[in-house]
């Protein structure tokens, strides 16, 4: 019994805005949520960041999407070098009380003028090309856990291909997130800030090599006002590589502002 | 002519306590919140965040629909757990059936028949969407009513919904 109590106690609720990977929830109807991102990486072999503006809508409870800029220095000057479109379909949701389960399929279109060094595809900057995938994201009252399933295919580059660069062409991912509620303990009103701890796992395979990476990305995030979210994460390779990757060793901040019922 | 008004007057929806489900955040409550603030038939939505209960208050003499605060807490995402409605009688017939019909709605009650209902009578919802999955599968087994599964049936021959009320 005292056991019972003292677990009531320290109960936390799981969080499900990851920072690293979309759960398969979405954002409410009629909303918008309008995203800065910047990705800093030190091995490139210099400091390197990239910048990522991006507008997310709510079109109906099961339908969203994101369009994204990729501005960065890594090829010389800070230019922009690409977009992103990503779509979100939820087609399941069982909610009880203090749990729900959801699966969703997502698709990404992206476009990049980077040349590729690396045969690792990163449609959010590196890559032109096309994804799908889905998410299940299980709430479990003090854990929410999510698993994404992707698959990508990065199109030809012919015309930025220097004789003798890494042809990348299909890549597997796959991604476990958790997250927790560690403040407020208890609610009051929408001013008070959540502060949320992240953990998840981020993993590659290349099908045509083999090659494997498998990243491990803790993160923080804080929610103002009940409607501005900030992020901070890092992705540690924790085995695995691919050669010239390089998602390797980043950070992430990012701060997210949500207008609420601003659709017509 | 004077009855009719008498009627309008004197059955409504005064509040709704609406639990919803599967709120982890704040952010996500205030979703909900704004979402419900949308309906022009609430006056205020006061929330519990911690509980994840939402006391709302209704105009008075608005034309009341339940099934757009269901329709609005999914559009923000969530589900509702439960919505319990206080509900102003006056000198309401239900039938052998547990059916009772007041300004064109149509209300079943699971647990009262063959009474009459005055003054304020709290009441949940329990149709589909209104309680949790395994609730409503629960329910089902036990709802002596042919309109449960689908929330419709046909009254005077016209299709109709059907709110099934459980009176608390």
């Amino acid at each position: 019994m005292a056991l019972i109590i003292l677990c009531a106690r320290i109960t936390v609720s799981g969080q499900e805005l990851y920072v690293f990977t979309e759960p398969a929830s979405n954002m409410p109807t009629k909303s918008i949520g309008v995203r800065i991102t910047n990705e800093g990486m030190f091995n490139y072999p210099g400091y390197v960041s990239r910048t990522i503006p991006e507008v997310m809508f709510g079109f109906n409870k099961n339908l969203m999407a994101h369009a994204q800029a990729f501005l960065s220095d890594m090829d010389g000057k800070y230019r922009l070098e690409g977009g992103s479109i990503y779509a979100k379909y939820r087609f399941l949701s069982l909610d009880e009380a203090h749990s729900h389960f959801r699966a969703s399929a997502f698709g990404r279109v992206s476009t990049s003028k980077r040349p590729t060094y690396t045969k690792d595809i990163n449609l959010e900057g590196d890559n032109s090309g096309m994804q799908g995938g889905l998410i299940f994201t299980q709430l479990l009252h003090k854990l929410a856990l999510s698993a994404t399933l992707g698959y990508a295919h990065a199109f030809e580059n012919q015309a930025r291909q220097i004789a003798g660069m890494p042809r990348p062409n299909n890549m597997l991912s796959y991604s476990l997130s958790s997250g927790y509620l560690v403040l407020p303990i208890t609610y009051k009103d929408y001013k008070q800030p959540n502060f949320n701890v992240y953990l998840e796992l981020l993993g590659k395979t290349d099908p045509s090599s083999g090659q494997s990476y498998l990243d491990v990305a803790p993160a923080v995030q804080m929610i103002l006002n009940s409607k501005t979210r900030i992020d901070l994460g890092y992705r540690f390779q924790a085995t695995g590589d691919m050669e010239g990757r390089y998602t390797k060793n980043m950070y992430l901040v990012r701060a997210e502002f949500n207008f609420f019922n601003v659709l017509k | 002519m004077l009855l009719f008004a008498v009627n309008v007057s004197a059955q409504k929806i005064t509040s709704a306590d609406l639990q919803v489900t599967g709120l982890t955040c704040s952010m996500c409550s205030n979703a909900t919140q704004k979402s419900l603030e949308t309906l022009g038939f609430i006056s205020s939505v006061k929330p519990d965040l911690n509980k994840n209960i939402f006391v709302l208050t209704f105009k008075k003499d608005a034309d009341i629909n339940l099934d757009l605060v269901r329709k609005k807490v999914q559009d923000a995402g969530f589900s509702v757990g439960g919505l319990t409605a206080s509900f102003s009688f006056n000198q309401l017939k239900v039938d052998e059936k547990g059916q009772a019909i007041v300004d064109g709605n149509v209300y079943r009650f699971v647990n009262a028949k063959n009474k009459t209902l005055n003054g304020t009578v709290k009441a949940s919802v329990v149709d589909k969407n209104f309680i949790s999955g395994s609730a409503f599968k629960k329910q089902a087994t036990t709802a002596n009513s042919d309109a449960y599964a689908s929330g419709t049936g046909l009254i005077n021959g016209k299709k109709t919904r059907i709110y099934h009320l459980s009176i608390s």
